[in-house]
């Protein structure tokens, strides 16, 4: 492996259309890839299935920060009214679920879109400043008509020469070059 | 986790809430004879009937019908939504279950209108409305009103929009019944335009239907959510039954087999979801302001709702309406799991049968929740009735929208027509 000057960062193997990288994903898939990823112009539906995604864990984010949110707006309101400045508001009692909810309910739905984002943040590791794929010319053309699959050389069952032969010769890419690092 | 273990944990949790619902019947009782002793009733001048009522009198009769006759409106009603809903959105995955939709929502005419025919009859024998007894001279309330509640516009009114309704529904029926013959679009675009003036009519017609048959039990209240209320919980317990009846018409060997998928069960489950929370959105706004704003015409309605164990059936309406499905539910792929779903669905016909007793009963049996043999009579019989008739001429026709223009999405969406892919189905 030495011989070669490149360090490789991944393989990059792009394809025509839409139904041939679905194929293509399904084998990937089926060879048990793990550090690999398709980029497309636009959403295939049925690509999560044929990529072989497992569902995503970022609800649980969205969960934790409603239940965040709606217990923290019921606390917030509770403490002002009731404890540390009892005041009393149109004969109404100083404190009730009734009239907090509102204020509790907009508060799960801001913790909980803050969960999401930051979640999905976390999930992917992000923010993250440089990836190698962006200095590749071929590459730009995933925002426009052509469709890629890029194996990772970190990826244990990663190996030059059988990876780039199986995306030519099982998979019928297009093409598939070397993304260096 | 196994989806024995789940189903049990579906089945705990509605043991739960049907354990809470008994302890407030028990409290309610407690209540009831710690009040027997000092039979000083409340009287805060909103004239419904302060003495409990017998089993076997009209008045019981007639309430338990109506009961009975508004939870099985809710299903046409709602079926009826979700045909002019399909046709407004121009939607593609629910062609596949449309006719199903078209057909109960059809039975508004002439059967539901035919079933209203006694609410009416007891209506004039003075055994439902109490304002059909009073001279709106004598009755503020009533006089402000009277516009619309007089008994004359009552007869005339209810008739004529259920009709209405019924013929808005059997019309887009026909229409796409004679698409299966000659597959011309413009069915469709006929049936869209329909359905753009339809949702209009069909909500200020539901909203006055349920104002006239369920609103003016008490004509005093005021409430401009009830009719939202109302088809929130219709829409809600529409959708239920429509993912459970699907379903079981999806499977292999049955009408909807061919186009039938995941994809609609997924679509029919998140959408009762989404209706979870708009239900309990509706309601909790309508309780909200009315306790927020503290008006004696308003607040009489939900004062009288707390007394006994009413305030009870309101907790029940509240976690077994709202908190548990809306947790359950949460999750996206339990929308497709039966084991929860099945218990569901029944926990639902319970719950907006609760629901309609809630808007009801308080009326006649102000002391708490009083349930008759009459009840369960007149349910099973009017909804086993409506799905005898649905059933009946559902077979009249294809049982999907044959020549449908959307039907071929619904039956390939999400999925990538590739050659030689895999086919999900």
């Amino acid at each position: 492996m030495s011989a070669s000057p490149l360090k490789p960062h991944a393989l990059l193997a792009e394809f025509g259309t839409a139904a041939d990288i679905f194929e293509a994903a399904i084998l990937c898939r089926d060879a048990g890839f793990s550090k690999w990823d398709v980029h497309t112009p636009f959403p295939i539906h049925g690509m999560d299935e044929a990529m072989g995604l497992r569902k995503s864990p970022v609800g649980w984010f969205t969960f934790c920060g409603g239940m965040t949110g709606f217990s923290a707006g019921m606390t917030m309101i509770w403490y002002m009214n009731k404890f540390d400045y009892p005041l009393v508001v149109g004969g109404k009692p100083l404190f009730t679920p009734l009239y907090a909810f509102p204020v509790s309910y907009e508060m799960t739905i801001l913790l909980s879109a803050f969960g999401t984002l930051f979640g999905m943040f976390f999930l992917n590791r992000l923010p993250k400043l440089y990836n190698p794929l962006f200095k590749n010319e071929r590459f730009k053309k995933a925002t426009d008509d052509r469709f890629f699959i890029v194996i990772e050389a970190a990826d244990p069952k990663f190996s030059l020469e059988a990876t780039r032969a199986f995306l030519t010769e099982k998979c019928h890419a297009t093409a598939v070059e070397i993304v260096e690092d | 986790m196994n989806p024995a273990s789940r189903f049990s944990r579906t089945w705990l949790a509605l043991l739960a809430t049907a354990a809470l619902f008994v302890a407030g019947r028990l409290l309610g009782a407690e209540h009831e004879a710690a009040h027997a002793a000092a039979p000083a009733a409340d009287a805060h001048g909103h004239g419904h009937a302060a003495a409990s009522v017998g089993v076997f009198s009209l008045k019981q009769i007639a309430h338990s019908y109506l009961t009975a006759y508004m939870f099985c409106l809710s299903l046409c009603v709602g079926s009826l939504f979700l045909s002019l809903a399909h046709h407004l959105f121009d939607a593609g995955w629910s062609a596949s279950i449309r006719r199903v939709t078209d057909t109960v929502a059809s039975l508004l005419f002439p059967w539901m209108v035919l079933l209203v025919l006694p609410i009416i009859g007891f209506a004039w024998a003075g055994q439902l409305y109490a304002w059909f007894n009073i001279d709106p001279s004598a009755d503020h309330a009533l006089d402000v009103k009277k516009v619309l509640f007089n008994k004359p516009t009552f007869t005339a009114l209810v008739l004529l929009l259920i009709s209405a309704l019924g013929w808005i529904a059997n019309t887009i029926r026909n229409w796409s019944i004679a698409q299966d013959k000659d597959g011309a679009a413009h069915w469709t675009s006929k049936s869209r335009k329909l359905a753009a003036g339809g949702i209009f009519a069909f909500a200020f017609f539901t909203t006055l239907i349920c104002f006239y048959l369920m609103k003016s039990l008490q004509h005093q209240f005021f409430s401009t959510m009830y009719g939202v209320y109302y088809f929130a919980g219709s829409v809600w317990v529409t959708l239920i039954t429509l993912y459970l009846l699907t379903f079981w018409l999806g499977q292999p060997g049955r009408p909807l087999e061919k186009v039938y998928f995941k994809r609609q069960q997924q679509d029919l489950g998140v959408l009762f979801f989404a209706f979870t929370v708009f239900y309990a959105y509706i309601h909790f706004s309508q309780y909200f302001l009315i306790w927020n704003a503290a008006i004696p015409e308003e607040t009489f309605w939900y004062v009288l709702r707390e007394k006994g164990s009413w305030k009870w059936v309101g907790m029940t309406i509240l976690f077994g309406h709202f908190f548990v499905p809306f947790l359950l539910l949460l999750n996206q792929d339990i929308k497709r799991n039966l084991a929860v779903m099945v218990p569901v669905g029944a926990w639902a016909w319970l719950m907006h049968y609760i629901d309609m007793t809630y808007n009801v009963m308080p009326v006649i049996h102000p002391d708490g929740l009083q349930l008759t043999f009459w009840d369960p009579l007149f349910w099973f019989g009017m909804a086993g009735l409506i799905g005898f008739l649905f059933w009946r001429k559902y077979q009249t026709a294809a049982p999907y929208p044959l020549k449908d223009p959307r039907l071929k999405e619904a039956v390939t969406h999400h999925e990538v027509p590739a050659p030689g892919a895999a086919a999900a189905h």
